[in-house]
């Protein structure tokens, strides 16, 4: 499959930071059923997602992301703190984060945005609904959306 | 000749007697006067009278140049002259004398009766020196004192005494104490076969015994008098503390009437009553106030309000006020209510206290204005409204833990359900007839059992959420409510061709999430339950009673049976079959606990095939 974004064969890199194996894998399902040039990384918790992100270690030839699924309940830190961090790092706060959680509490959504979060999204709980959603993230933000890294990677 | 006439009469004297003629010359005397001078008869007779009374006696009988014998004796006629007198040894000692003329054929005598007053001077001394000890201390006593012998004479007195009797001291002093206090006094002082004076005494000490005591203008009136002994040189002198107590008979004769007044009035009441005065004092109780506070009446008639009641200085200003502003305005009623239903303490003579309900009324009486307390000892209702604001306590926390739990429970089995419901969905839409038919059955089974699952919990996340996630009530355009719960509605009343209609309706307080839920519940299920034709719905919208709007909405649906009228309101209640209409059963549920939560209820009129109107009321805006 190719790239939506026009740019043939270069992988579409996506940070999801989720702790569930369960849904883990059901986001990868979907992702992957939308868009086959998805290159998915995983973080369990908090603290692994912000070493990718910086570096860190064994995530020394990590790749940048071009977008981030993140949830918001997570052991050791949590989304809230990591989406802080991600908005706070210079080169960081570029990239795209989405929320991605079971949460429709009005308090999570307005934190959420508050600290910069680019959309929040509640899991749908129908698998049919949850696929359409995933579909439509790629759709939107990874398709029709221009994003800064992707105009750098163009130009090289 | 003389002698033969006056002899008998002047030896029946108990005084020393002399005659005199004009000259100052002794022509006759008594064995008293012998022996009170200490002369035989003879020595004296002839003899000139100053030589047993040197001075002021003969002087009195001479006629000087302005008067004659007789006019000037005449002047002393009478009175107690007190003199000197000389005994034939030389010594004197002091003498009162009375004169009385004698006229006989020689011209006119004088008798004289000689009184020798040495014990009195004496006494006088001693009072002198009495009067000097406890004069100051007598005075110092608030009540009228008088100190009086065993003979009942007056010794001592204080200026009280003087006004309350009306006397002078010098009046006083010497006087019987039975000039002042006729009865009940002087006999105490007296002995009697049975027992000294001192014993007597001894008996009355200390005890307030109640006399009439009268003044000097003849008037009585009532006296308490307190007896203590006071040795002294003469004997044991007898110190009598008087107070007058008109005005303590006056206020017992005052309440003796009242009692006989208001008494039936009081008793006849269930509650303990006290007439109090403006001053705040007990002027009368009855036999359950004595009951409630454990006193005996006469302890607490004449006694301040609070004694029993503590706090209630803190409204007998207000009291006051409101009394004249009563009595102001009053006119003609007699009783009227100037405080119900305050709250209190009420203080028992052991000292403890219970809560009591007080309501003062005003009592116009020939007396003055009166207020009658009546207390209720509200101590079982206090209980009762300590249990039953426990109990409510209670109820509601445990009534917000179930709430909790259940959204709690519902919230986080959602999770695991979800996984479940989407795996056994990617196990259906990966592998349908790919396995064997059974494995396409049991997968569509877990789906389905998932799926219902899935609506069950979030509907009663949603029950659950009214109570712990509602809003506050606010100014709501009910009108708004059901435009917004028709625009949700959109695809059911286009798929139903459903025409949805309302009056105007009002603003109302209302929490707006939860009033577009109750309409689109209410008009959900009125496109929802619909056999054959085009569904209408009408809401409308009246003035109830009590500052409500009554909705209703009305349908041509199915209608339902009276029988479960009362039914379909219930949590997970259904009439209908799954395969008919599906649903979990909890919609009118939500409805039912939304308008609760709003201070009301719903209700429903139908009749099978015929259609249904569900009612609510909702509480009127304020802000209208």
């Amino acid at each position: 499959m190719t790239s939506s974004n026009g740019v043939v064969g270069a992988p579409i890199e996506v940070l999801l930071v989720e702790d569930s194996p369960g849904d883990v894998r059901l986001t990868q399902e979907a992702l992957l059923e939308a868009n086959r040039a998805i290159h998915l990384h995983i973080a369990f918790d908090g603290v692994e997602a912000m070493a990718f992100l910086t570096r860190v270690g064994s995530n020394a030839r990590a790749p940048r992301p071009d977008l981030i699924l993140l949830d918001l309940n997570l052991p050791k830190m949590d989304g809230r703190e990591v989406l802080a961090q991600i908005k706070a790092d210079e080169t960081l706060r570029t990239i795209p984060t989405i929320i991605l959680t079971t949460s429709d509490a009005e308090a999570d959504i307005v934190k959420s945005y508050q600290l910069q979060a680019n959309c929040f999204l509640t899991k749908p709980v129908q698998l049919a609904a949850f696929e359409s959603l995933v579909k439509s993230i790629n759709d939107f933000w990874l398709t029709k959306a221009k994003l800064p890294h992707q105009a750098e990677r163009g130009l090289t | 000749m003389i002698e033969g006439r006056y002899r008998e009469l002047l030896e029946a004297a108990p005084d020393s007697m002399v005659l005199v003629n004009e000259s100052g010359q002794i022509v006759l005397l008594n064995h008293q006067a012998e022996k009170q001078f200490g002369y035989d008869r003879g020595e004296l007779l002839g003899q000139p009278v100053r030589s047993i009374i040197p001075v002021g006696f003969a002087e009195r009988l001479i006629a000087d140049g302005t008067r004659n014998a007789e006019q000037a004796l005449a002047q002393q006629i009478g009175t107690g002259i007190e003199l000197a007198a000389r005994r034939k040894d030389g010594s004197e000692f002091p003498i009162e004398i009375m004169l009385s003329p004698l006229k006989n054929d020689k011209g006119v005598l004088v008798a004289a009766a000689i009184r020798d007053i040495s014990v009195r001077r004496e006494a006088e001394i001693h009072l002198v020196q009495m009067e000097a000890r406890y004069r100051g201390l007598l005075e110092a006593a608030p009540d009228a004192m008088v100190v009086v012998n065993q003979g009942g004479e007056i010794v001592l007195l204080n200026v009280q005494a003087e006004k309350q009797f009306g006397y002078s001291r010098d009046e006083l002093l010497g006087l019987q104490v039975r000039t002042i206090i006729p009865e009940g006094f002087a006999e105490r002082l007296i002995t009697d076969g049975t027992r000294t004076a001192a014993e007597a005494l001894a008996q009355q000490i200390g005890t307030g015994i109640e006399l009439i005591g009268r003044r000097k203008d003849a008037s009585g009136f009532p006296i308490e008098i307190m007896l203590s002994p006071l040795p002294s040189a003469d004997g044991i002198l007898v110190t009598a503390a008087i107070r007058d107590i008109t005005e303590r008979k006056e206020a017992e004769k005052h309440l003796a009437q009242m009692e006989s007044r208001y008494r039936g009035l009081l008793e006849a009441a269930p509650d303990a009553m006290v007439l109090m005065n403006t001053d705040g004092g007990i002027v009368l109780l009855n036999l359950q106030a004595e009951k409630q506070f454990q006193y005996h009446r006469d302890e607490l008639a004449g006694r301040p309000l609070r004694t029993i009641i503590p706090e209630v200085w803190t409204i007998i200003a207000d009291v006051k006020q409101r009394i004249a502003g009563a009595l102001r305005s009053a006119g003609n009623s007699k009783a009227q209510e100037i405080g119900a239903g305050i709250e209190f303490n009420g203080r028992r003579k052991d000292n403890s206290d219970f809560p009591i309900e007080v309501t003062l009324s005003i009592l116009q009486t020939a007396e003055g204005v009166l207020v009658t307390v009546a207390i209720r000892d509200i101590t079982t209702r206090k209980k009762a409204e300590a249990q039953l604001l426990q109990t409510m306590q209670e109820l509601n926390r445990s009534n917000e833990e179930l709430g909790q739990f259940a959204y709690i429970a519902s919230h986080d089995l959602q999770e695991p359900l979800r996984m479940v419901a989407s795996y056994t969905q990617l196990l259906s839409k990966r592998y349908k007839g790919k396995l064997d038919g059974d494995a396409d059955q049991f997968i569509a089974f877990a789906v389905d059992g998932a799926n219902r699952m899935q609506l069950l919990i979030q509907d009663l996340l949603a029950y659950s959420r009214i109570g712990t996630k509602g809003s506050e009530l606010l100014t709501t355009s009910s009108e708004n409510a059901l435009e917004r719960a028709i625009v949700n509605l959109a695809g059911a009343i286009e798929d139903s061709g459903a025409l949805v209609t309302h009056d105007l309706l009002p603003s109302v307080l209302a929490d707006q999430r939860q009033l577009v839920q109750l309409f689109q519940n209410l008009v959900g299920n009125a496109i929802k339950y619909q056999g054959a034709g085009v569904p209408r719905i009408h809401v409308s919208c009246n003035r109830s009673a009590g500052a409500k709007w009554l909705f209703s909405v009305q349908d041509n649906g199915l209608g339902i049976e009276a029988k479960y009228f009362e039914r379909i309101f219930g949590m997970f209640q259904r009439l209908h079959k799954r395969e008919e209409f599906a649903g979990t059963g909890i919609g009118l549920a939500i409805c039912k606990k939304i308008v609760e939560r709003h201070g009301g209820e719903i209700s429903v009129e139908s009749q099978l095939g015929h259609g249904s109107t569900f009612r609510f009321a909702l509480p009127e805006s304020s802000a209208i």
